[in-house]
């Protein structure tokens, strides 16, 4: 699995069409079938994965998802809680990935893994 | 050469950009973006100011377009500082209303490469500010995904693409800035 990470229009979705998945293979939602997971955060949104759905996610070809937990901390409890589960899911999947691309103005980082 | 250089807020991403402009050229153009609208302002342009001081630059000041910038052929490097200012003031009128976000994009992004062919070297300052995750308002969430898209445009033609962290330049795109 591929995990691609970045800020907001960093170029996510770009980046996973240049390696060849089409916009109908990208899906946000779980047991979709879809080789490609955009989204994640959106998925978190409720509360954490049970296994299942974990197993689900990281068994997909890509998973993109958002850099939420940087800036200032939300007085909300709820988003403070969304930001921090975000953080941990990503870390989850980044130990079972075989790469990790940080997408930076549109320019995929290699952090784990090798370049394409 | 043509470099943008992001990073977060005191990440010393200006005073970096500042030392490569130093010595891409001697005959230096600054593009200062900042509405001048109140004391903490002031105190941001001075230090600015202070920072280029001794470095020789011209300034310009082009709050809302970079079109005043724009010359036939000028001699030595360009540098914009920052563009997170210029997609705020294009986005936003000062009594609030908000310009459709493409419209502003693909201006901002005719005029990037319009002024950066008009100087032999051009180095942009941008701004990281999508990885927070909440946006209270409607119109942070407009300009934060502006600054996105506008980056990656201006990264996907320029040489080099560098994001400072804590003062340290590391290389995206290219790794000759």
């Amino acid at each position: 699995m591929v995990l691609v990470i970045g800020g907001l229009a960093s170029g996510k979705r770009s980046y996973v069409r240049s390696l060849g998945y089409t916009d109908e293979q990208m899906g946000t939602q779980s047991f979709d079938g879809r080789p490609v997971l955009a989204a994640l955060e959106e998925l978190l949104r409720e509360g954490p994965l049970d296994d299942v759905t974990f197993s689900d996610i990281a068994s997909r070809e890509v998973v993109c998802c958002c850099e939420v937990g940087m800036g200032v901390v939300p007085i909300d409890r709820e988003e403070r809680a969304w930001r921090e589960r975000v953080g941990r899911t990503c870390t989850k999947l980044a130990a079972e990935a075989t790469r990790v691309v940080r997408m930076v103005c549109g320019i995929p980082m290699v952090l784990k893994g090798d370049e394409v | 050469m043509r470099v943008l250089v992001v990073g977060g807020s005191g990440s010393g991403k200006s005073a970096y950009a500042e030392r490569l402009a130093a010595r891409l050229a001697e005959q230096r153009t600054y593009v200062a973006t900042m509405r001048n609208e109140g004391t903490e302002a002031d105190e941001r342009i001075r230090r600015h100011r202070e920072q280029r001081a001794d470095l020789g630059f011209v300034t310009i000041e082009c709050p809302d377009s970079l079109a005043a910038a724009c010359r036939e052929k000028a001699e030595g490097v360009v540098l914009v500082d920052d563009l997170g200012n210029l997609v705020a003031n294009a986005l936003f009128a000062p009594d609030g209303t908000m310009t459709d976000p493409a419209t502003v994009l693909d201006r901002l992004a005719g005029e990037v490469e319009a002024l950066a062919q008009s100087y032999e070297h051009a180095v942009l300052v941008g701004n990281e500010v999508g990885s927070e995750g909440v946006y209270r308002f409607e119109g942070t969430n407009v300009w934060v995904r502006l600054i996105g898209a506008l980056n990656c445009r201006i990264a996907a033609s320029f040489d080099e693409v560098v994001e400072v962290v804590a003062g340290v330049p590391c290389h995206v795109k290219g790794d000759a800035a």
